[in-house]
């Protein structure tokens, strides 16, 4: 069903070509191919191209899917802006501590 | 902010275990994305036949109504239009209502996220006009806009035949249904009846090929067994079955099994769907793709597990209810699912993935 140009991850233009040539090298899991492509690292993290990656794993190297792992999956767990991280709120915020370097004002990043 | 029990997600199963909670005394508060409670059901006008005995069959958003409208006299705090993005060190919930970012402290939490539409590549997969049946269905009855006029449909499990008709209703036309295996995929006969009914033709054994088209999709070339057939089409909606939505497991430490059936990875829960993070629970096709009925009753039977462990249910009444909304779960689910989940629990204690690297 797939020619080398298929696209696998849309976000990242990453082809099946691309994925197959780092399973030759020996790439064995989601992050495995994330690491050598960039697949799954554009704006939806690999939320459409992880069961994908996953199938071609299993089919070029008869590794059964259960033995394929999840991908990391950290946070920010869906798409946040920098700005909405950073506001001034009165409550303690985790990430905010990463980015405490940035000055606000009126809660707006300055 | 502070909750006794704080449930990701106001879909069915979520508005289930809600009632179950909120009924008892707790202080349930509810996350959802969206602006409006009942999650996928919103768009579903099909009639859903097999419900728990507290239900009559009605059509998905009308269920979608019911489920909000019964939590109306109950202190129930929304937060829609909110999303979780992760993790305090100490616990709490990263909450974000996209002006701040605020951590919500709860005693229980209930990750009833459902699951997401898989993809299926082919060359050109990716033009506009190649859209989920989730999405086609999305626009037709939630959004009110036509996404094509001559369609064609990949796959042909009952939500695929769902969205065929639904489809049909508004004027595009169905030039076939396209299935990978030798014989329909649907369960309900009815709903098959239906599509034939309407002249539609279903092509089995065969896929996509190929999609064509110059910035958008305008043909279809399917491999038949005994050769190529070209479809002039603007729509393609493909069926790639759905997995469970897991990030907020993997966040709060979750262990995962894997059960085809089921949809792939799934968070490891025992039979009274608690996860084996203690005070993490989970509904709904988070812990694993099923039917109505099924989202509804992992509901039900993980909100009474969290009344047993916060002290608003006694043993007895526990037990009791526990049992009943298992035997329903066994006569309403699909054999071979309810067969995988009973594999999955059983694996509760050797896990497939533990301890992963949260970061």
């Amino acid at each position: 069903m797939l020619d080398k140009t298929t696209i696998i991850c849309r976000c990242e233009e990453i082809s099946y070509e691309e994925i197959e040539e780092v399973i030759d090298q020996g790439a064995r899991t989601f992050d495995d191919v994330k690491r050598l492509t960039r697949c799954g690292m554009g704006p939806c993290q690999a939320k459409i191209c992880t069961n994908l990656v996953a199938n071609i794993i299993h089919e070029q190297t008869g590794r059964p899917l259960h033995k394929i792992p999840l991908p990391r999956m950290r946070m920010p767990l869906s798409p946040i802006k920098l700005e909405t991280l950073t506001t001034d709120s009165t409550s303690f915020s985790a990430v905010k501590s990463v980015l405490d370097e940035v000055e606000l004002e009126d809660g707006k990043v300055r | 902010m502070e909750t006794e029990v704080l449930i990701i997600g106001g879909g069915p199963a979520g508005l289930t275990a809600a009632f179950e909670m909120a009924s008892r005394g707790l202080e349930v508060t509810i996350i959802d994305e969206s602006f409006s409670l009942g999650g996928q059901l919103c768009q579903q006008t099909q009639l859903i036949r097999a419900l728990p005995s507290a239900y009559q069959p009605m059509a998905g958003f009308k269920l979608a109504n019911k489920l909000t409208e019964q939590l109306k006299d109950f202190s129930v705090r929304y937060l829609l239009g909110h999303r979780v993005i992760g993790l305090y060190a100490d616990g709490s919930i990263g909450v974000t209502d996209e002006k701040d970012v605020f951590p919500v402290k709860a005693k229980k939490i209930l990750v009833a996220t459902g699951a997401a539409e898989n993809a299926i590549s082919f060359p050109k997969w990716t033009l506009p006009g190649v859209i989920t049946i989730g999405a086609a269905q999305t626009l037709v009855n939630r959004d009110f806009v036509m996404p094509g006029k001559e369609a064609l449909i990949v796959g042909s499990s009952d939500f695929a035949l769902d969205v065929a008709y639904q489809l049909m209703e508004v004027g595009v036309n169905i030039k076939g249904i396209i299935e990978k295996s030798a014989v329909v995929n649907a369960r309900d006969k009815e709903k098959v009846n239906q599509v034939e009914k309407k002249g539609i033709p279903f092509y089995f054994n065969s896929y996509v090929k190929e999609a064509k088209g110059n910035g958008e999709v305008e043909a279809i070339d399917i491999q038949l067994q005994n050769g190529i057939l070209t479809e002039t089409v603007d729509l393609v909606c493909i069926d790639g079955s759905r997995s469970p939505i897991l990030d907020s497991f993997y966040q709060l430490g979750c262990s995962f099994g894997y059960q085809e059936v089921l949809g792939g990875w799934i968070p490891q829960y025992n039979k009274h769907f608690q996860t084996d993070q203690k005070n993490v629970f989970l509904a709904g096709n988070a812990a694993g793709i099923s039917n109505h009925a099924a989202l509804l009753l992992t509901g039900m039977i993980s909100g009474i597990s969290i009344c047993e462990e916060l002290k608003v249910l006694n043993r007895d009444a526990f037990k009791e209810l526990t049992l009943s909304y298992w035997r329903e779960l066994e006569n309403l689910e699909n054999k071979d699912a309810w067969q995988a989940r009973i594999r999955h629990i059983e694996k509760f204690s050797a896990p497939l993935l533990k301890d992963q690297f949260i970061s």
